[in-house]
């Protein structure tokens, strides 16, 4: 590899383990890197117009929207709303409340897009709930914390767009249907463990609850999946697009936590507009930092070093894919999923596409590998605020999370293999040829 | 000092939370100019973007000031607290360097350039100086209230906050 990849990785890694902030951290290193090839002043330029300019798209604009959307929805009682309705169609199964566990947190990202949120807003209800019933906290934090994940394949999704901008054009309409039938498979895989392991060890399952209370849970829950309908028929339909649908989503959050189930009031709303800021802030520093270093990339032709570099190892293409997704993942227990799929997407894209996947296929295969980060330690955010919801430590949620992760691993292992899971239902739709 | 500090957080926060109002109604006009009154918009798309980049530069002050960057800190959490601080020392000085020479620097020569150019928007006519004027404001925001942390360290013998946490 020559000297610039060097600087780069070197000095990103040592700014990263001091704990400079990951967005501090790309910029720099692309600073450093950048005046190896030209004089201070159009190296920091350079930088500066990047930030702008990776930010200035229509198409990010959605990110904060669901951001905020997904603020209002977790404090405005819909996540209890989905609970109850989850509780009611699976809550008499074997294992129930962990089955219902993944349900809600399936229910929730499919209205918002965040792990974190979906982790606090349905762990501090289920785990507890769990905990009452004879399950152990550890199990409960596990499966609250891998169910999560899903939510950053059922659209919407923030990630997917950031992906999107990063792969440089992929629709966001396309994505976001790829993302239903992987965020599926993998809620479903983890119901299997938590049935099987409440089988096990003998908890007791709750009778079925009569018809009539069912349906009513049911039909309470509706108001909030009917988002749902709105966001995503919209931008399947081609009446919206992913940022319009956003601001969407969000005056109908506000509609139906301030106005009908009054739970947030007027005056709440301030501090839910700056936390949004903040969290898009961050977010949006990456991305302008990302977006400098992959202008760096590119101007010294790294990512075809290291797409030669692959290729040259092995021209098998499971081989390839199998060492891509094990870097991955040992990338993902250190950096989080949004700096992540910035700095790897311009990086192993190319090869993927080389070896015939497409880019489809190759985004949401990085989101599935890298939501196994967002779960791992030593620094996976979901699993710590899961912990800390569920009051447990790190070192016990470990043995509950074995069987959890292996079967993520094998649903990103059908992911990676099989391209219909992730092109099937775009392909039904119309969205990709 | 600390007043002054006050002072210029309050501002910036009633400046994002307003910013993020106005983008939420841009969009939404967007959507109702073209369902309702039948005749989309050409401006609001461009208005919105630049709102965007005001709430993530200007944000991204914000967010150091309230240390919720994302970052690694398994390493240093688990340094003896005199070397934890000079570590955190270090890092404020990193971030410094960082919106001093790219933010500052690079920032305003990236405004004066776009000025002298006379480089304007496409729908609105901005000058696109004015739009990138919030990368060296928020360089500047950054760099005070990193010499701020840089001063409560000095004084502080426990460090309490990491700089960046590893949640998002």
């Amino acid at each position: 590899m020559d000297m610039t990849a060097i600087v780069l990785l070197v000095s990103f890694f040592i700014l990263l383990f001091l704990n400079v902030p990951v967005s501090i951290c790309i910029g720099l290193a692309t600073l450093l890197s950048l005046v190896m090839h030209m004089d201070f002043t159009p190296a920091a330029t350079t930088i500066a117009q990047q930030m702008a300019g990776g930010i200035d798209s229509f198409a990010l604009l959605a990110i904060p929207f669901f951001i905020l959307s997904g603020l209002v929805m977790g404090q405005g009682g819909i996540a209890k709303r989905l609970i109850e309705c989850a509780m009611a169609l699976i809550g008499s199964l074997p294992g129930g409340l962990a089955l219902v566990n993944v349900m809600s947190c399936m229910l929730f990202g499919a209205i918002s897009g965040s792990a974190v949120a979906a982790t606090s807003a349905i762990g501090s209800f289920m785990v507890p709930e769990m905990k009452k019933h004879g399950y152990s906290a550890e199990f409960g934090a596990a499966v609250t914390a891998s169910a999560a994940t899903t939510g950053m394949l059922i659209p919407p999704s923030n990630i997917l767009i950031i992906y999107a901008i990063a792969s440089g054009g992929v629709s966001i309409a396309a994505l976001f249907v790829a993302g239903y039938l992987p965020g599926i498979l993998v809620g479903l895989a983890l119901m299997t463990v938590c049935s099987l392991y409440a089988i096990k060890h003998k908890y007791p399952v709750s009778a079925r609850l009569p018809l009539s209370v069912t349906l009513e849970k049911v039909l309470a829950a509706l108001p909030s999946l009917l988002l749902v309908f709105i966001v995503i028929g919209g931008i399947i339909g081609g009446i919206f697009t992913a940022t319009e649908a956003g601001a969407v989503a969000v005056l109908y959050a506000l509609a139906l936590s301030v106005g009908i189930y009054k739970e947030i009031k007027v005056d709440q709303l301030p501090a839910l507009f700056l936390k949004a800021c903040e969290t898009t802030a961050i977010v949006m520093l990456i991305i302008g930092a990302s977006s400098a270093m992959s202008w760096l990339l590119s101007y010294t032709h790294i990512p075809q070093t290291i797409s030669e570099f692959f290729l040259m190892l092995s021209d098998n293409p499971l081989v390839v894919l199998l060492l891509i997704n094990l870097i991955l993942i040992v990338v993902g227990a250190f950096i989080d999923m949004t700096p992540a799929v910035l700095i790897f997407t311009p990086i192993f894209l190319p090869v993927a596409e080389q070896l015939g996947m497409s880019p489809i296929q190759f985004g949401i295969m990085i989101v599935l590998n890298l939501s196994i980060g967002l779960v791992s330690p030593p620094v996976g955010s979901v699993l710590f605020v899961s912990c800390a919801v569920a009051k447990t430590s790190i070192h016990k949620i470990i043995k509950p999370m074995l069987p959890l992760y292996a079967v993520m691993f094998l649903v990103l292992m059908l992911v990676t293999y099989v391209p219909a899971i992730s092109e099937a239902l775009p392909r039904f739709f119309g969205l990709i040829g | 000092m600390q007043n002054f500090i006050t002072i210029i957080s309050q501002i910036l926060e009633k400046v994002l939370m307003f910013a993020m109002l106005a983008i939420v109604l841009t969009v939404t006009w967007q959507v109702f100019s073209r369902f309702i009154l039948q005749s989309p918009s050409s401006y609001t798309e461009e208005l919105a973007r630049f709102i965007l980049i005001w709430i993530g530069i200007l944000g991204a002050a914000y967010a150091y000031k309230t240390k919720a960057h994302l970052g690694l800190d398994i390493f240093v959490d688990r340094m003896a607290p005199p070397a934890k601080r000079k570590t955190r020392i270090v890092i404020e000085i990193m971030v410094i360097i960082f919106a001093m020479s790219v933010m500052v620097y690079g920032g305003t020569l990236l405004v004066t350039m776009n000025i002298e150019l006379k480089q304007t928007s496409a729908a609105l006519g901005l000058n696109m100086g004015l739009v990138y004027s919030a990368i060296p404001l928020s360089g500047v925001l950054i760099t005070i209230f990193g010499c701020n942390n840089i001063v409560q360290l000095l004084n502080n013998d426990v460090a309490n906050n990491n700089v960046s946490k590893g949640e998002m």
